[in-house]
């Protein structure tokens, strides 16, 4: 065997898999995949790197079909006979294919390079692990090894749609794996564990291991493709050797992947979530107390906003002080806490139930850690949802649970008074608001309050879970009134407020007596159709009374 | 004089290769000089069995071939032959998204000619050679049949073989192209060992200075095409009428019939024979046994 060879006929082969249609379909595909799984969440690195490693799956399944194709070139195109009267050998060729991957490398490059740079200037909080990354382009390499042992034996392209299937299934099965056992697939896509953590988490996940597999898989799948095509008793010899060491590698690293989180990590992280005072950095700005978690500051400008426009059209504002904070992570899974006691798996999550984020108060306003958006919509419906909640604080409407269900502001002025708030401070657009009138199927919402089928109405962003814990069902009625305000001269709401604030914030206020003084029309409410009587055995909501 | 098997620079001694129930080769005992060998035989004769194992693509059950002196059957003296080897195999693909100097290139790199330059060098020559030097860029995919049937030829010419084997490569020629590939193997330098199976007995004639029949996996002639012709000598005959007694017989462009046989028709004339009767003579012997 040649070396100059192998060079040479690598280079034609990393040449045809730079040029490869099927490569780059696979990094614009892998490049939107990233860009689904990253656009709509906060940019957070620990995350963010992983799930490039999500679009680096993609185009190694592009590699590994791509490879296949190649590395079955001859018998595809009935060249088989030809090939093998020429002094280059098939284990000659198969190592040049081999070598050829490095072809597939300047795409998961530009993939891995554009993604950093967009998650870099949206910026991102933390910092990117190398590990992961090196991982994200080991696996673009173990697919095209694979796809290269897939075509020395199967020459019909189906083969290798087959192949980038099963590592897409492979990878898209965590449900069947536990614990550790999800890190052993090719690349776990969809892990959102990561987004719930306040930071990086030191073994989590094992991207070291992780990669250290993936380079063995690669070595594995090329020791069985050389094994294929070379001919002679010593070479395999040393092939099953080197087979040997790619096993246990894979064993090695499987081993790593699967061991416990260092009890010292878990227990910071758990104290991190459970008395996130002892990690946030905490700002005060205009009465308001904003606690984030290092790193967090850039979601600051975003968050001030919205308060202080709400802030802004108080007449007077409540004793206690309004505190945003992160909250993080409301439990542990096993892929936390494998290998560890239970006792100890216990002690963890009964310290994350008593995490702030998860009680209730009326001076505090809980942001899940990860969920807040970059820009665009999101960001303004969350902007909403931030300021509806720091209006909500305004008014003194609780947040308390019962049974699960959140109360209802039932016929409350100062539930339209909280939306005017939310309306003022961040102008979101009318047919957005109008649309929370109805489901996302297109008929109405409604929800039982003391036997009676209430309208009700979806504030935007409501369900995308920028704020935790419960917040008020609101009422189509407390909109309605809300919007027509919004009609009206600004002083002329501001002052009929002030006037009466202390009336306007009692519960037994209702929405009429606030239309009144306002002089307007309290607006009719559309009918249910269908939703006419009580629904039976349905849990009610309460109504919001303190 | 027929050559020597043991010192012809390539000789097959005792060859028998069997394919199931098939006896594809049947101890064939052959050797090969310097310049043009016409290999003739039906379909299904072992020409193609033949070439494979010449080529090393194959391997036979029994006996032995030596090419240059080498044994095939040890994996370094393999190699030594494959870089002394010029293929065209019967029915060739292509790599048909591969352009014609691309394709050739890569096929260059297999012959183990790893200089950039000497192999572009090598590329042109050969395009220049079959007369494709204007079709460098253009996608094999684009070409015609009988264009590809050169493209083979030319991938075959790669590194100036000192043995060239060509199966069947004037199928899909146009006469034109037939000339020049004649012309093309008539000037090849070097003097190597070539062994040309075709179907077209006047190709034979034309270029051939040594034939071989091979029917039935056994050589059933080894001469000059002169020689193939003169075993038809006196069987053949042109007649007005069909005579009922010959082993093939057809009209001719000249409207008379073409007799070979033994006994004449009525009223023939006796004819000079040419390889095409000679062949025909011998398969007819053959396959009479």
């Amino acid at each position: 065997m040649s070396a100059r060879t192998v060079l040479a006929l690598a280079r034609v082969e990393a040449w045809l898999l730079v040029r490869s249609v099927l490569v780059l379909a696979g990094m614009l595909a892998g490049a939107v995949v990233i860009w689904f799984l990253i656009r709509p969440t906060e940019p957070l690195w620990w995350r963010a790197d992983w799930r490039i490693g999500g679009g680096q799956l993609v185009l190694g399944m592009a590699v590994l079909a791509a490879a296949q194709l190649n590395a079955g070139r001859p018998r595809r195109d009935a060249m088989a006979e030809l090939y093998a009267s020429f002094p280059a050998t098939a284990g000659t060729r198969t190592l040049a294919h081999l070598i050829g991957l490095a072809g597939a490398v300047p795409a998961g490059l530009l993939l891995l390079g554009a993604a950093a740079v967009v998650i870099q200037l949206s910026g991102a909080v933390g910092s990117a692990s190398i590990a992961v990354l090196a991982g994200g382009l080991l696996l673009v390499i173990a697919a095209g090894a694979a796809g290269v042992a897939i075509g020395v034996r199967f020459a019909h392209p189906l083969a290798g749609v087959l192949g980038a299937l099963a590592l897409f299934i492979s990878s898209a099965t965590t449900h069947l794996a536990s614990g550790g056992g999800i890190w052993l697939l090719p690349w776990e896509v969809f892990q959102d564990d990561l987004s719930q953590l306040p930071g990086r988490l030191t073994g989590y996940p094992p991207a070291g291991a992780h990669a250290a597999e993936l380079a063995g898989l690669a070595a594995l799948a090329a020791i069985v493709a050389l094994a294929v095509t070379i001919a002679g008793g010593r070479s395999r010899a040393r092939l099953a050797l080197a087979g040997v060491v790619a096993v246990a590698v894979i064993c090695l690293a499987g081993v790593l992947q699967g061991r416990p989180l260092p009890t010292a990590e878990l227990n910071h992280l758990v104290t991190e979530i459970a008395d996130p005072a002892s990690a946030q950095d905490c700002v005060t700005a205009s009465q308001a107390r904003y606690c984030l978690y290092p790193g967090f500051g850039r979601d600051l400008p975003s968050l001030r906003d919205p308060v202080n426009g709400v802030l802004a059209h108080l007449p007077a504002r409540p004793a206690q002080p309004l505190t945003i904070r992160q909250a993080a992570l409301p439990s542990l899974d096993g892929t936390f806490t494998h290998g560890h006691p239970d006792q100890q798996i216990a002690r963890w999550n009964t310290q994350l139930q008593a995490a702030p984020g998860d009680a209730t108060t009326a001076s505090a306003v809980y942001l899940s850690v990860g969920s807040w958006p970059a820009a665009g919509g999101q960001l303004a419906d969350a902007r909403f949802d931030v300021a509806l909640a720091a209006a909500d604080w305004a008014v003194r409407l609780p947040f308390p649970v019962a049974s699960g269900q959140p109360c209802v502001a039932l016929d409350q002025a100062r539930e339209a008074i909280a939306i005017w708030l939310a309306i003022l401070a961040t102008r979101p657009a009318g047919s957005e608001l109008q649309a929370g009138l109805n489901g996302s199927g297109g008929g109405f919402t409604a929800t039982e309050v003391s036997n009676t089928m209430v309208r009700t109405w979806n504030y935007p962003g409501i369900s995308a879970g920028y704020l935790t814990g419960a917040t008020p069902q609101l009422t189509a009625a407390g909109y309605l009134l809300a919007s027509a305000m919004t009609r009206l001269p600004e002083q002329k709401v501001s002052r009929v407020l002030a006037g009466a604030w202390s009336t306007w914030l009692n519960w037994h206020t209702g929405d009429a007596r606030l239309a009144a003084a306002l002089g307007i029309a309290m607006p009719s409410v559309p009918g249910l159709p269908g939703l006419a009587g009580p629904a039976g055995n349905a849990p009610q909501n309460p109504v919001c009374t303190s | 004089m027929t050559p020597n098997v043991s010192t012809a620079p390539v000789g097959l001694d005792g060859l028998s290769r069997r394919y199931g129930s098939t006896q594809a080769l049947d101890a064939v005992d052959l050797a090969l000089e310097h310049g043009i060998t016409g290999l003739l035989g039906p379909n299904g004769a072992g020409k193609t069995t033949l070439l494979s194992i010449l080529a090393t693509v194959n391997e036979p059950d029994a006996g032995r071939v030596s090419v240059f002196g080498l044994d095939p059957r040890r994996a370094a003296e393999r190699v030594q032959i494959r870089r002394r080897l010029g293929y065209l195999p019967q029915d060739l693909g292509y790599h048909r998204h591969f352009t014609v100097a691309g394709f050739l290139d890569y096929v260059a790199i297999l012959k183990e000619i790893t200089d950039r330059r000497r192999r572009a060098e090598e590329v042109a020559r050969v395009l220049a050679v079959v007369g494709l030097e204007g079709r460098a860029r253009t996608r094999i995919r684009a070409l015609s049949g009988g264009m590809r049937q050169r493209l083979g030829i030319a991938q075959a010419l790669l590194g100036e073989p000192g043995l060239l084997i060509l199966d069947e490569p004037t199928a899909g020629l146009d006469p034109e192209q037939r000339l020049r590939f004649r012309e093309l193997l008539s000037g090849l330098p070097g003097d190597p060992v070539i062994v040309l199976s075709t179907h077209q007995a006047d190709d034979i004639a034309a270029i051939c200075p040594r034939v071989v029949v091979l029917l039935q996996g056994q050589v059933h002639f080894i001469g000059t095409p002169a020689e193939l012709a003169a075993t038809a000598a006196g069987r053949v005959w042109a007649a007005d009428e069909r005579g009922g007694s010959a082993h093939l017989s057809w009209r001719g462009g000249d409207n008379r019939w073409r007799h070979i046989g033994d006994q004449p028709p009525a009223g023939a004339d006796l004819v000079a024979p040419t390889v095409e009767d000679g062949y025909l003579l011998l398969c007819h012997a053959a396959d009479a046994r």
